[in-house]
């Protein structure tokens, strides 16, 4: 079952900076600039962790992952939100367009 | 790379195998290289490695994931050039060891060699070559375990079957080391006499596994299924469950008793879901990891990759090249309907490697007599499940015709001929439709009169047939990912040039799944009049009264029920999995018969 996390990051090259963002979009919604909200499987987050490692330069940039719990418990209702977020959280479904 | 001699050409004929002639057999030959990972899987579980290597499974799970993220640094190739050596040609090694003296300590990294008299290829993780002596580093994810020896079985065998390569290649090399990554802690094993017979032992053992075509029994209620990364194709408790059973019903001819409870080595519901598109005209592309679809320049949606388990289209939507890959290349089937619902053509990537059941499955289909086998318990399956939908949902519990469906279910059981198994069908299907139509609300809109198509002459009918499609589709998936052809079934005849494996495996989920949510959309007024359009006698649905539909059958393939006989409990999307997998284990002679799913 999935975790909610919490993933935000500094980082300094803009070229980098937009692999990392394109990368997030793949794994979670973005709640603000550079803070995204992430529903991931303990795979999916090593899959994340496959996917920035090899773009992230250590000595430059920070990533925080902070686990929110998981999707049934805590991780739901943990985030107190004002504004109009980047792109707000689908609920699962199966998408029909 | 050290250069090899030529590989003989394979003997026509190879006289000391069973099943020389079977086309499997050739991997493992004679001259066939055993990978030396393969022989870690075969220690760890002969199941495994059998699965893998002889049928072409795979699967990832955390562990395996984990294990490639360590690996990161040593699988980059590096081109440093490594003295050959050689222990025919005494002259070029010579010649080799002059060349050595200078520098003493050289670091490899992840270097493929072989070895034709062991019979063994390996991709070594990292090579210290210092002077004369070459130490071989095997990199590995966990901690160092708390063992005399130093590290499992498994590993051993593996940095042993790599040492033993190094040697047949003319290297000096007494002992390996395994690394572990999360202790960041060296572990030497010395190759004893004890360690290189039983490596060797492992690799012969390995080897008369492979070619005898019998896939090896699961693990019986084992602490590494747990962390095993095929234990949803491999299916071992209920593998083992089911051939207990069987036995048991054959040998006293009554009903065992029930399990108080199998292990849940399977997850609930699967993350992924599908996803569906029926606007005209929309565009699938992908940007970055996530799919999006567009209509005229302007985005409708945009789903992560992650979250997408197969694609849906109906009608006339386009694909980028690039979403195509992307889907494909993740084992995402790209489902094609027409604009009405009639499930035409499916993309997807390669076809899988378990060519070994294909042949079964092939080898069953022109037997007669075991494709009858395995029909009777699709039919008989349907007819069960019918009774008990009707079962659920009559007010009178006496009905007549749940005492005929009884009858037809146990004729259905014992049926001579795919005829009268067919005719046992067609009798129980017609009365089954007359009692389920009498269960949908008497509105003059749904001038029900029985089971019509093609086409459909009043709504009910067009949202069973569209159902059906869909459960088709949700088969044909399944049984493609799984290994085998859809195309060719067992009770249904290729001849309809339809998936008729498929349409076989649906027999027993029309009711549970199909009948149910099409009860569901009518009683609880998901779809109103509004949602069908007339035409000349024909009825069709509308994108909004499709839209419910689909939303109604997804919902039900996400309930979750307790399993009827592994007693936990699964969501029927990944039942039809299972079912799936069940059928392949009969074919491959594992399961002595084929056991349909029956709710209660």
């Amino acid at each position: 079952m999935r975790t909610v996390y919490l993933i935000s990051y500094d980082i300094t090259c803009p070229k980098r900076y937009r692999q990392i963002y394109k990368s997030m979009k793949g794994h979670g919604e973005p709640m603000q600039y550079s803070v995204f909200r992430c529903e991931l499987s303990d795979m999916e987050l090593q899959q994340l962790k496959d996917a920035l490692w090899p773009v992230l330069n250590l000595d430059e940039d920070r990533v925080m992952i902070v686990d929110l719990g998981p999707i049934e418990g805590r991780g739901d209702d943990c985030i107190e939100f004002w504004g109009e977020p980047i792109v707000a959280v689908q609920p699962r479904t199966a998408t029909i367009i | 790379m050290i250069s090899r001699a030529e590989p003989t050409p394979p003997e026509n004929g190879t006289s000391s195998s069973p099943n020389a002639n079977s086309p499997l057999a050739a991997n493992v030959g004679i001259d066939g290289l055993i990978p030396v990972r393969m022989l870690n899987e075969y220690s760890y579980c002969p199941r495994l490695a059998y699965l893998e290597f002889v049928q072409g499974e795979w699967a990832e799970n955390l562990e395996t994931l984990e294990g490639t993220f360590g690996h990161r640094n040593v699988d980059k190739p590096d081109r440093k050039q490594i003295p050959a050596r050689s222990k025919s040609n005494s002259k070029a090694a010579k010649s080799e060891e002059t060349e050595e003296e200078g520098p003493t300590s050289i670091h490899a990294r992840s270097l493929t060699l072989s070895s034709e008299q062991e019979g063994l290829i390996a991709k070594l993780d990292l090579l210290e070559i210092e002077g004369e002596t070459i130490t071989p580093v095997d990199y590995k994810r966990g901690k160092v375990p708390d063992l005399p020896e130093g590290a499992y079985e498994p590993e051993r065998v593996q940095i042993c079957a790599q040492g033993l390569i190094l040697r047949d290649n003319g290297y000096h090399c007494t002992e390996g080391v395994i690394y572990y990554i999360a202790s960041k802690r060296r572990v030497v094993i010395p190759f004893d006499d004890e360690l290189i017979a039983r490596t060797r032992e492992l690799v012969r053992l390995f080897r008369e596994t492979a070619i005898s075509e019998i896939c090896p029994p699961p693990l019986e209620d084992s602490p590494k299924c747990n962390r095993c990364s095929l234990v949803g194709i491999c299916l071992p408790d209920e593998t083992n469950l089911l051939i207990d059973q069987q036995q048991l019903t054959h040998e006293r001819s009554q009903l065992p008793v029930k399990p108080d409870g199998l292990r849940k080595l399977l997850p609930a519901r699967q993350n992924a879901l599908p996803l569906y598109v029926q606007h005209q005209g929309a565009f699938v592309g992908k940007s970055g990891d996530r799919i999006t679809i567009k209509l005229k320049g302007e985005e409708l949606s945009s789903v992560r990759l992650l979250d997408i388990s197969q694609v849906c289209v109906f009608g006339n939507v386009m694909f980028s090249a690039q979403a195509i890959q992307q889907l494909t290349n993740r084992g995402i089937s790209i489902c094609h309907l027409t604009y009405g619902g009639w499930f035409h053509s499916m993309t997807s990537g390669l076809l899988h490697k378990n060519i070994e059941l294909r042949i079964r499955q092939y080898q069953t289909a022109a037997q007669a007599n075991e494709a009858l086998q395995i029909s009777r318990q699709f039919i008989a399956g349907k007819i069960k499940n019918c009774r008990t939908l009707l079962r659920r949902h009559l007010s009178e519990k006496e009905h007549p015709v749940l005492r005929q469906l009884n009858e037809y279910h146990r004729r259905a059981l014992r049926a001579e001929s795919a005829e009268t198994l067919l005719g046992l069908e067609g009798m129980a299907a017609k009365e089954y439709f007359a009692a389920f139509f009498t269960l949908l609300p008497d509105q003059p809109e749904f001038d029900v009169d029985g089971r019509n198509r093609r086409p459909p002459r009043d709504p009910v009918n067009a949202v069973l047939s569209f159902l059906y499609s869909l459960l088709t589709k949700e088969l044909t998936v399944a049984l493609q990912s799984t290994g085998f052809d859809p195309m060719l079934g067992f009770l249904h005849r290729p001849r309809y040039g339809r998936p008729s494996l498929a349409l076989d495996l649906a027999e027993e989920f029309r009711p549970l799944i199909a009948d149910s949510v099409a009860l569901t959309v009518f009683n609880n007024q998901e779809v109103s009049p509004d949602s069908f359009l007339h035409k000349a006698g024909a009825v069709t649905m509308t994108d909004a009264g499709r839209k419910s539909v689909i939303a109604a059958y997804e919902r039900r393939l996400d309930t979750e029920i307790t399993h009827p006989i592994f007693g936990y409990k699964v969501s029927y999307r990944r039942i039809l999995e299972v079912q799936s997998r069940l059928l392949a284990r009969h074919l491959l002679g594992e399961l002595a018969e084929y056991p349909s799913f029956l709710t209660r």
